[in-house]
């Protein structure tokens, strides 16, 4: 374009809404540290569950703790302040300066910015009142109730909405890259988001997730680790590719590097999620192919990182005297360091002694207030002078953050490193002989005490710089007046935004990606012999599109700066990239992993009665300690095996009707997958497992009474509260439109069944020699004491925990069938096949 | 010529004796940085930072 016979216009920027977006992250921020630092002193105290209360009212509370601050409830409230109030509100802010300014256009509508500002804030509101109040659907970074969630998903389409019409309204043709980040934030969070929340509601507070067992891990884990992904990351990476090159005054080292981390980052990403599901009963297949593709990040990752590092070459000595340089340079430096974690506990050998322990807690920790704390602060620091018009109030306070923020990780990452490296070892040893293990559970918590008082000092610490720095924002507004930029642009002949999908589709590269990727994913699927020839063709077009591209690159080029001027054909085409990987996980668990493939041990439905509990047992979030899932490992099945039982790992079918899953992603606690048993002698509703109801109801009421190194919180609330018996007959009724085979009962028998089974566990605690102690009713009879507690909340759980891991047997007639879009199945056939050669098994174990 | 050390607790201790030197080397090297002379300071932080080799380079 001719800019000397170009039209130019005036604008005025919106930067009130950055403003307001900055001053929310920064507060959130504090909220949702303050609350981490809680809950990390509750590993360590129980008594900071609430007990603590006694000592701060002097005496005013009383009790063993607090519902409201338990870790169980705290955890999901730290979890989505962090990501979602503290990241989020600064990827907006970030998102909404540079999209004006790389666009040369005023954001398209001010009053969707107001809707996305205030609806994202009245949404971190409500998520801190439901999750503290045990409202939650149970899934981690999923938490929040549907009525939420369907705000969370409008508040998106806003954001959206006044995105892209920004982009077509802009008076700059060509997309820069920070750009392509935030349109692929924008399509695959909306898409994670909505998958991973489908839910079917049973009453205005509560509904169960679509997905169950199996797929509903898998789903969760492919929402989960892109939350990682396209949440916390590609915001963040178009953040650092405009505010970085601004703050150092230099231009992205490398364009075309950019080009090859943005789609091999978005296109490779969304493979990943099965790696937190290793070793586990997901099928093998798709453990390997978590694993292979977490693996291929490290290339994409390390890319993005270098482009940002290089780009500060020449800049270096400003690291001396900028605190924005020192945020920017740290932040990506961990960006590299928990992107070559990433994929190394993508690792199965590693995973085995990483997942469960803290070692995970570490590595998201390095991401979160490494990468990605450090990258707010330092864009905070330099927008704040900016949209106040002043100068820093304070740069030495803005040192002082970086430093005490620096030691604070540091301590926090070493810390948990150690914390779980310890417990993963002292998990698997045994002892001599090799047929015990050398420590219970409790013994590995005791031994890992200091990292976790430590990893509370760095946390604090780390909070001491967000203070600092709200302190120097604060005073930085104060010292400058609010205004925002205005601006003369040059208006462009209209020349972007036509090429048509035709034009963007069908080309060179697209095609020659989408018959390599179509061939990769034959080999995936096809049987033995016709995966090889699937194989070889994706060889040869790879090697005929090399070629292609060394004798036509010039064109690939001109394509691409194209397509940069297009930005529905590159949205739709970001959106494909991210779609694959999805899809080809997905769509084959949802059709193959149903109760008639199932083989070996299916699992039991629940009881009225047990669905209570279970529901109980979600909303006080013992999930975030407890796992339900014993893997494959040796040492997992001895220590949460049963004695006696052959291949007592946990089996895809035992969480088939299970929703949410219940697989777990730490072991504060030891993992549940066995705690439950068969029926007591003469009783068609006691069940019995490992431990009997009585040790269930103490270890509830006091924990420190089953092992006084126990750092569970008290549960005294579960005895006073009554079970919710009214919503049972909508929850099965929920579970039967899902799937799970509950009978058609009414609602009268659904009730009557509940309170007989809660009878008869509640005289079951009253049974024998040890009668139970209940304080706030001591004086009455034991008949009003069995009617008080068969309708409490703690009987419920009991009968909850005591069907954990029950399941029948399934034997299928015949030699199992090869199920296609199964690969393992072809595996497993011919697995078996070799044995009966063997004459080692029979046709129909 | 070689002694085979067997470490009953191997598995508890070592990791935790790794964090013990890690922390101890991180605090003597904070401490010896916050007692730096300002001058040494300054001569330290211009060390790995120079674009070029003047001297005078900002």
């Amino acid at each position: 374009m001719n800019t000397a016979t170009a039209k130019t216009t005036t604008i005025t920027y919106d930067d009130r809404t950055v403003r307001q977006f900055m001053i929310a992250s920064i507060v959130w921020g504090i909220v949702g540290m303050l609350v981490g630092v809680i809950c990390a002193t509750q590993l360590s105290w129980w008594q900071m569950n609430g007990k603590f209360l006694e000592a701060v009212t002097g005496g005013l509370f009383k009790g063993d703790g607090l519902q409201y601050i338990t870790f169980g409830r705290l955890r999901p409230l730290h979890t989505n302040a962090v990501i979602f109030a503290f990241v989020g509100n600064m990827a907006f802010a970030g998102i909404y300066y540079s999209t004006q300014r790389l666009c040369k256009a005023r954001t398209a509508s001010d009053l969707l910015s107001k809707i996305h500002m205030w609806g994202w804030q009245l949404i971190i509101v409500a998520a801190a009142i439901t999750l503290p109040a045990g409202l939650t659907r149970g899934k981690e970074y999923a938490e929040l109730i549907w009525p939420i969630n369907i705000a969370v998903a409008l508040v998106w389409v806003v954001f959206a909405v006044n995105f892209f019409w920004t982009l077509a309204k802009r008076n700059e043709p060509s997309l820069y890259v920070a750009l392509w980040f935030y349109i692929a934030t924008i399509v695959t969070v909306a898409m994670l988001y909505i998958v991973n929340h489908l839910s079917i509601p049973t009453s205005l507070l509560h509904s169960y997730p679509v997905f169950g067992g199996l797929q509903d891990g898998l789903v969760q884990w492919w929402y989960g680790h892109n939350a990682v992904a396209f949440f916390l990351t590609t915001p963040i990476l178009g953040i650092m590719y405009y505010f970085l090159p601004k703050a150092a005054n230099r231009p992205v080292y490398s364009y075309r590097l950019s080009i090859v981390h943005f789609w091999s980052l978005v296109f490779i990403y969304i493979w990943a999620g099965p790696h937190h599901l290793l070793n586990t009963s997901l099928p093998r297949w798709l453990q390997m192919l978590g694993m292979l593709f977490s693996l291929m990040l490290w290339a994409p990752s390390w890319g993005g990182m270098l482009n940002g590092l290089l780009t500060l070459r020449g800049a270096w000595a400003k690291l001396r005297t900028d605190p924005v340089i020192k945020f920017f340079a740290a932040g990506i430096t961990f960006y590299g360091m928990a992107t070559f974690e990433g994929p190394l506990l993508s690792i199965r050998a590693v995973n085995a002694l990483s997942h469960y322990t803290d070692w995970g807690i570490g590595h998201v920790h390095s991401g979160a207030l490494g990468w990605n704390g450090f990258m707010a602060a330092g864009m905070f620091y330099w927008l704040a002078p900016r949209l106040w018009k002043t100068k820093l109030w304070s740069t030495g306070m803005a040192n002082m953050h970086f430093w005490i923020g620096l030691v604070g990780i540091l301590l926090y990452v070493t810390a948990m490193w150690t914390a779980g490296i310890t417990q993963g070892l002292m998990l698997g040893e045994v002892a001599e002989g090799g047929t015990t293990l050398k420590y219970e559970f409790v013994e590995t918590l005791k031994a890992i005490q200091l990292p976790y008082i430590l990893r509370s000092v760095g946390g604090t610490l780390y909070l001491i710089g967000f203070f600092l720095c709200a302190w120097n924002i604060f005073m930085t507004a104060r010292s400058g007046k609010a205004s925002d930029d205005t601006v003369e642009v040059a208006v462009p002949e209209k020349a972007h935004d036509r090429m048509r999908l035709g034009d963007a589709l069908a080309n060179d590269p697209v095609a020659y990606c989408v018959a390599a990727l179509a061939m990769m994913i034959l080999w995936f699927f096809l049987p033995p012999h016709a995966d090889k020839a699937a194989l070889l063709l994706t060889v040869i077009l790879v090697v005929k599109a090399i070629r292609v591209f060394k004798t036509r690159g010039n064109a690939w080029d001109q394509w691409h700066e194209s397509l940069l001027r297009n930005y529905l054909p590159f949205t739709l085409l970001t959106f494909i990239a991210v779609a694959i990987g999805g899809g080809v996980q997905i769509v084959p668990s949802l059709l193959v992993n149903r109760e008639k493939n199932i083989e070996g041990r299916l699992q039991e439905i629940y009881t009225p009665l047990e669905l209570a509990g279970r529901d109980i047992y979600v909303a006080e979030g013992c999930y975030n300690c407890h796992s339900q899932m014993i893997r494959t490992l040796m040492p997992d099945v001895m220590r949460y095996g049963r004695a006696g039982v052959k291949d007592d790992f946990s089996h895809l079918g035992e969480s088939l009707y299970d929703h949410p899953y219940q697989w777990g992603s730490k072991r504060t606690g030891p993992d549940l997958a066995r705690e439950g048993g068969g029926f007591v002698q003469g009783s068609d509703h006691v069940r019995s497992g490992k431990r009997d109801n009585k040790w269930h109801w103490f270890h509830f009421m006091n924990p420190r009474w089953a092992n006084e190194d126990s750092n569970m919180p008290a549960y005294p609330w579960l005895y006073e509260q009554k079970t919710d018996f009214k919503s049972l007959p909508a929850k099965i009724a929920v579970q039967r439109q899902l799937g799970v085979p509950f009978p058609a009962w009414t609602k009268d028998e659904i009730d009557q069944q509940a309170r007989e089974q809660g009878m008869a566990i509640a005289r079951s605690l009253f049974e024998g020699s040890s009668p139970v102690g209940y304080e706030p009713i001591k004086g009455e009879s034991t008949e009003a004491l069995v009617r008080h507690f068969s309708e409490s909340r703690v009987v419920a759980l009991i009968a909850y925990v005591q069907k954990l891991g029950t399941y029948r047997e399934i034997t299928k007639e015949g030699a199992p069938a090869a199920v296609p879009l199964d690969p393992d199945s072809f595996r497993n056939i011919s697995e078996k096949t070799e044995a009966l050669r063997r004459g080692e098994t029979s046709a129909n174990p | 010529m070689f002694k085979r050390i067997i470490l009953d607790e191997w598995a508890n201790l070592v990791p935790m004796v790794a964090f013990g030197v890690l922390f101890t080397v991180f605090l003597v090297t904070t401490l010896r940085a916050i007692r730096l002379k300002p001058d040494e300071q300054k001569r330290m932080a211009d060390l790995p930072l120079q674009d070029s080799d003047k001297p005078s380079d900002p």
